[in-house]
């Protein structure tokens, strides 16, 4: 039994030939019924199983009947004809001129985003502030597998990966914006930027290299395949730098700084946050020695190994290690005045930092982009300490140190960076020797940290989705004709070889004429071969192509300028 | 170019449901929503042409707008949606362009059009060529159904029908955003060419399906653009297309050239048949007093088809002339008849420029012993054979061996020529093989026999059903155009990063088989979709860095592009 009355899907039921249809335009299938299954659904809002077991009878065989039912429990189990959860359609009718963002970030449970506690990786975390920010500009659906409302502008719904082309119309219709996030290993995201029809995607990134170069390879694909109104956010302009190495349009990459809850991470009596957590693990030389921090997985990518040296290097002071656990140090000889604070909830973390005189920040992986601890540790009015590597330095401005790093110019592993013991530590102590230079970093790490606000960040969101939508009406899907053709050998050319040229037809793939006088006008192969793929391809696609075909990086790029500036010009 | 894929309509249903519009796919079980426009167009898809249909709705909707909906329509089709690509069984024009309106046509002639623009005075030459389009129009006639276009602005009187060629006036004017392509896009089985000129008849290209022959002169006048018109109507072509030349050279010339010559077609233009109109003696005679010139009667004349280069040309003849005081030289050649004032005491220059200087030309050639000629663009084949028609043996001067045309009429002394218009034959090797043939002999008495045979093959109703066979061939390679593949797994173009070396290079990704591919293979395959294989190959002999290697199956090329060769050229 199936478990009648159940709410439908938007059907609409016809008959083709003498076969009976429904049209499940929830998800744009089309399923073969029979006549009992037809009769079925004109009651299955409101009657029960037995109930319509009962009223059919009379006109069906009961195995007929029972099959329908299986049938029927079948075509539920692929999420067609009925609806799976609330009906929804009263939150997209009413609120329809608010803008609506659908969030698609497949393989995470959506409620863990409400439940920071349950999230571990910085990334997520600032996926979830950041989505929590973001209800005050639009209601966010996310992509799940039912229809729920979640919190207030925050819906569950049911649309799967392998829905979205079928409902591209619709979701065309309902989103202002698809948002969703990197992953390298995920596939379903790149074959999306073939259809036009989908509103624009905003492709959250987080890592912007290593993994062996498959962070970066991922990256450039997506940058390929991308519609002209597709991009990136990175959390500091260090990736839109970076990735200018590699890219010819560095535009598809745009800045989303994270936020801090500075109401949360605000400076605290030191010594109370000392004494608390000295008690705690029960060293003493907390409340008395000044104390360097550590927060993170305490793993050689996150810097752990060159903490461990700053920590001989420097016995004078005492250094701490928040995260999850030792890993592979806990069976090692640490250094006395290495003392590991354990792992603590996000409402202590304003503690631990408040416990630190000075924040080491040390990663040395290709993820970091930002430093989402360094935030809040400034937040706190704790100086940060930084490696001059990656996208860090730029959140950290003049409210810290930046100490030396060996930036390597391709991944090692999983490291592109090594930062330089000596000069973290002198640094440490620069700012450790000195109480009025600590004071004034000190204020000034507040007062830098408070600047960034998940608010903002939101905003920021919402205006790339506008300016995607600015570029979006500036596409035009002008397709200039053109052929290859071989050319006349010069005189002087003793072999006689043809050479070969391109013409640009004075028509466009809808036979208007949108050139003037003659029909064909002479170009080179290379133009001609830009302009034959920009009639399917992307303007990054042609970029990879002249790329290839053009030695000289600048004559390549200029053919690329010259073509895209013809068709536009001809739309 | 290559003709787009025609589709088929699937069974289908289309409903509209809360003022939307959707049609279902009941063969794959999709739902595609859709816009009014597409809507009537699918209405219309399965039993009207294109024209059709967009001359159905033109005046309700923007005609951008039109076609904006068939092309999404049949992008759709491309994915596997609403429409199949449809692989026609062709047999001829009996189920040509009207098959999909199932008109029993089971036996009828084939229709054409000739976009030309015809003068009214049916007797006039064309001023290019000089030939009377009309009269071989005439003769196709018999085998076909040919309608010409007039155009509005024209004026009134000339659009009345000729007697042969139907005019057929189209209401809009030339400069209308629907260029020719337009009105001709329905209802043809094939379109015939005539114009020299390459501006004219480019846009005709553009149309799917219908076979187009284009017939180039070999004229004098058209040599220093005759390559290029021939290299660029070369790349213009799909396999449905073909190039009528007029004499063997002409295709051995191309050849040579390095273009395929698979669609080119040597038909030459048909001569009416002269009869004599007296004896050699008499015509002689007759010639001599036309000309003033006794030398007709005394001396043995030889008729020198010319068509050179006319500055090199008239060097060549006053050479000729000096070089055999001995002779009559009789020469035919239409650009020095005009401009070579005073030729050696020997020469007569003349040529035909309207009915009746043509009408006196039998008389010459009757008189003539020896026709010679050189086989090289320029030479009027017409002419020669004409000149031939008395049982004059020929001497073809000639670079490709001796033309078949006239094999068995005469002998081949070897000549060279380029593309320049520099003309070389050994004189000495020249005047001997003429001393000689001018001697009676067996050889000469079957060759003058063969002579009068040759003339009898080359009718223009022989020319008219060749060129009927063309279309005929052309209309079955059409076929081959619905076989163009689909990228089953569509390329992304990218560069991709390597980590060992910090370095980017160009390559494509596929969807689907999420994997990276040879950047050649996929370029040469994206480009197929829009060209023909003949300007696939332009391209990549265009990027080969080294020429001397040939480009052999681009498809199976190897990796990266044509840096180096051993990976470009498979084994």
């Amino acid at each position: 039994m199936i478990g009648f009355p159940k709410i439908l899907h938007q059907l609409h039921l016809f008959e083709e030939e003498g076969v009976p249809y429904a049209a499940d335009l929830d998800k744009a299938r089309v399923v073969e019924l029979s006549a009992v299954m037809i009769d079925i659904l004109k009651l299955a809002e409101t009657q029960t199983d037995d109930a319509i077991v009962e009223t059919l009878s009379t006109s069906y065989q009961e195995d007929d009947i029972s099959e329908a039912f299986e049938r029927f429990a079948e075509l539920e189990r692929e999420g067609l004809l009925f609806n799976r959860g609330e009906d929804l359609e009263w939150s997209l009718a009413t609120e329809s001129k608010w803008r609506k963002l659908l969030v698609a970030i497949p393989g995470i449970n959506v409620d863990s985003f409400f439940d920071i506690e349950t999230l571990s990786a910085g990334t997520n975390m600032a996926l979830a502030h950041m989505i929590q920010h973001l209800t005050k500009y639009a209601d966010l659906h996310f992509m799940g597998s039912r229809n729920r409302k979640i919190t207030d502008g925050v819906y569950e719904v049911d649309i799967g990966i392998g829905d979205l082309v079928r409902l591209r119309s619709k979701i065309a219709e309902t989103y202002y914006g698809i948002l969703t996030l990197h992953q390298e290993q995920d596939r379903w995201l790149l074959p999306l930027y073939q259809y036009p029809e989908f509103p624009p995607i905003l492709v959250q990134n987080h890592a912007p290299r290593g993994h062996g170069g498959q962070a970066i390879n991922s990256m450039l694909r997506h940058y390929a395949a991308m519609r002209d109104y597709d991009g990136f956010t990175a959390p500091s302009d260090y990736v839109r730098d970076f990735y200018s190495q590699y890219v010819w349009d560095p535009s598809f990459f745009n800045t989303l700084p994270n936020g801090v809850d500075a109401t949360l991470f605000k400076p605290m009596e030191k010594m109370v946050a000392k004494r608390e957590i000295a008690a705690e693990v029960g060293d003493d030389r907390i409340e008395e020695v000044r104390t360097v921090g550590y927060l993170s997985r305490v793993q050689s990518e996150k810097g752990a190994s060159v903490y461990l040296k700053l920590a001989e290097l420097n016995p004078h002071l005492i250094f701490l290690i928040a995260g999850p656990n030792m890993g592979r140090y806990a069976s090692r000889k640490l250094p006395d005045n290495l003392v590991y604070v354990g792992f603590h909830p996000r409402e202590r973390l304003p503690l631990i930092y408040n416990a630190f005189d000075v924040y080491c920040f040390m990663s040395m992986s290709g993820e970091e982009t930002f430093g989402l601890t360094v935030l809040e540790a400034m937040a706190c009015g704790v100086p940060p300490i930084v490696p001059n590597f990656d996208g860090v330095p730029s959140v950290v401005g003049d409210a810290g140190l930046v100490a030396d790093a060996e930036n390597f110019n391709h991944d090692v592993a999983t490291l592109v960076s090594y930062p330089c013991p000596v000069d973290f530590s002198e640094k440490i102590n620069l700012l450790l020797d000195d109480a009025e230079t600590w004071l004034a970093f000190s204020q000034r790490a507040r007062k830098r940290a408070v600047a960034f606000t998940w608010d903002k960040t939101a905003r920021r969101i919402v205006q790339l989705f506008e300016g995607l939508h600015q570029k979006k009406k500036l596409v035009n899907p002008n397709r200039l004709l053109n052929v290859f053709t071989s050319t006349q050998p010069s005189e002087d050319d003793e072999q006689q070889r043809l050479k070969y040229k391109s013409l640009v037809l004075s028509m466009n793939a809808h036979y208007e004429r949108c050139l003037m006088r003659d029909a064909a006008y002479p170009m080179s192969v290379e133009d001609g071969v830009a302009l034959s793929i920009l009639k399917n391809h992307t303007t990054r696609e042609a970029e990879a192509i002249l790329a290839a075909l053009i030695p000289d990086e600048t004559q390549a790029r200029t053919t690329l300028k010259r073509v895209r500036g013809l068709i536009d010009g001809t739309a | 170019m290559v003709s787009r894929t025609r589709y088929r309509l699937k069974q289908h249903h289309k409903f509209e449901q809360d003022d939307q519009k959707y049609v279902a796919d009941l063969e794959t079980g999709d739902i595609v929503q859709i816009n009014d426009i597409e809507w009537e167009i699918l209405s219309r898809y399965e039993s009207q042409t294109h024209h059709q249909i967009v001359e159905a709705l033109k005046k309700e909707y923007k005609l951008t707008a039109i076609f904006d909906g068939i092309e999404r329509l049949e992008r759709l089709g491309k994915q596997g949606l609403l429409l199949h690509p449809a692989v026609e069984n062709v047999g001829g024009f009996c189920r040509g362009v009207s098959s999909r309106s199932s008109h029993p046509y089971t036996d009828r002639k084939p229709k054409l059009l000739v976009p030309f623009h015809f003068t009214k005075e049916k007797s006039a030459l064309d001023y290019i060529t000089n030939l009377n389009r009309y009269q071989s129009l005439t003769h196709l006639a018999e085998f076909a159904e040919l309608e010409t276009l007039a155009f509005q602005e024209e004026k009134k009187e000339d659009a009345q029908d000729l007697n042969e060629v139907r005019v057929r006036n189209i209401s809009s004017t030339k400069s209308d955003p629907l260029m020719p392509p337009w009105y001709a896009m329905d209802g043809y089985d094939g379109i015939l060419l005539l114009s020299q000129f390459l501006t004219d008849d480019l846009p005709y290209y553009r149309i799917r399906d219908v076979p187009i022959v284009h017939c180039i002169e070999g004229d004098q006048r058209l040599q220093h653009v005759l390559l290029r018109t021939l290299l660029t109507l070369y790349a213009f072509q799909s396999s449905k297309d073909t190039l009528v030349v007029k004499a063997s050279w002409m295709k051995a010339w191309l050849a040579e050239l390095g273009v395929p010559v698979e669609n080119v077609r040597v038909i030459p233009d048909g001569i009416d048949i002269v009869e004599p109109t007296g004896d050699k003696a008499l015509a002689k005679q007759h010639t001599a007093a036309i000309f003033g010139k006794s030398m007709f009667v005394e001396k043995p004349a030889v008729g020198l088809i010319s068509g050179f280069e006319p500055n090199r040309g008239a060097a060549w003849i006053s050479e000729f002339a000096r070089t055999h005081p001995h002779l009559a030289i009789f020469v035919y050649d239409a650009m020095l008849a005009q401009h070579y004032q005073h030729p050696p005491e020997n020469v007569i220059i003349f040529s035909v420029d309207d009915e009746e200087t043509r009408a006196v030309l039998p008389v010459f050639f009757q008189a003539l012993d020896l026709v010679c000629f050189p086989a090289m663009p320029g030479t009027p084949l017409p002419i020669v054979l004409e000149a031939m028609a008395f049982g004059a043996p020929c001497i073809a001067m000639t670079k490709y061996g001796m033309p078949p045309e006239v094999i068995g009429a005469g002998v081949a002394v070897e000549a060279e020529w380029d593309n320049f218009g520099n003309f070389h034959v050994p004189m000495v090797k020249l005047s001997e093989t003429i001393n000689q043939w001018l001697h009676p002999s067996d050889a000469r008495t079957q060759c003058q026999g063969f002579a009068k045979e040759i003339v009898q093959r080359y009718t223009r109703k022989n020319a008219a059903q060749a060129l009927i066979q063309v279309f005929e061939e052309g209309f079955q390679r059409r076929t081959d155009n619905f076989r163009t593949p689909r990228a089953l797994f569509p390329p992304i173009f990218c560069r991709r990063y390597e980590p060992d070396t910090g370095t980017l290079r160009s390559s494509v990704y596929r969807l689907g088989t999420n994997r990276y591919d040879h950047l050649e293979t996929a370029l040469a395959e994206v480009l197929t979709e829009g060209h023909t294989p003949a300007e696939v190959v332009s391209v990549f002999k265009h990027f080969q860095r080294d020429s001397s290697t040939p480009v052999c199956e681009i498809t199976r090329a190897g990796n990266g592009f044509p840096n180096n060769n051993t990976e470009t050229n498979p084994k």
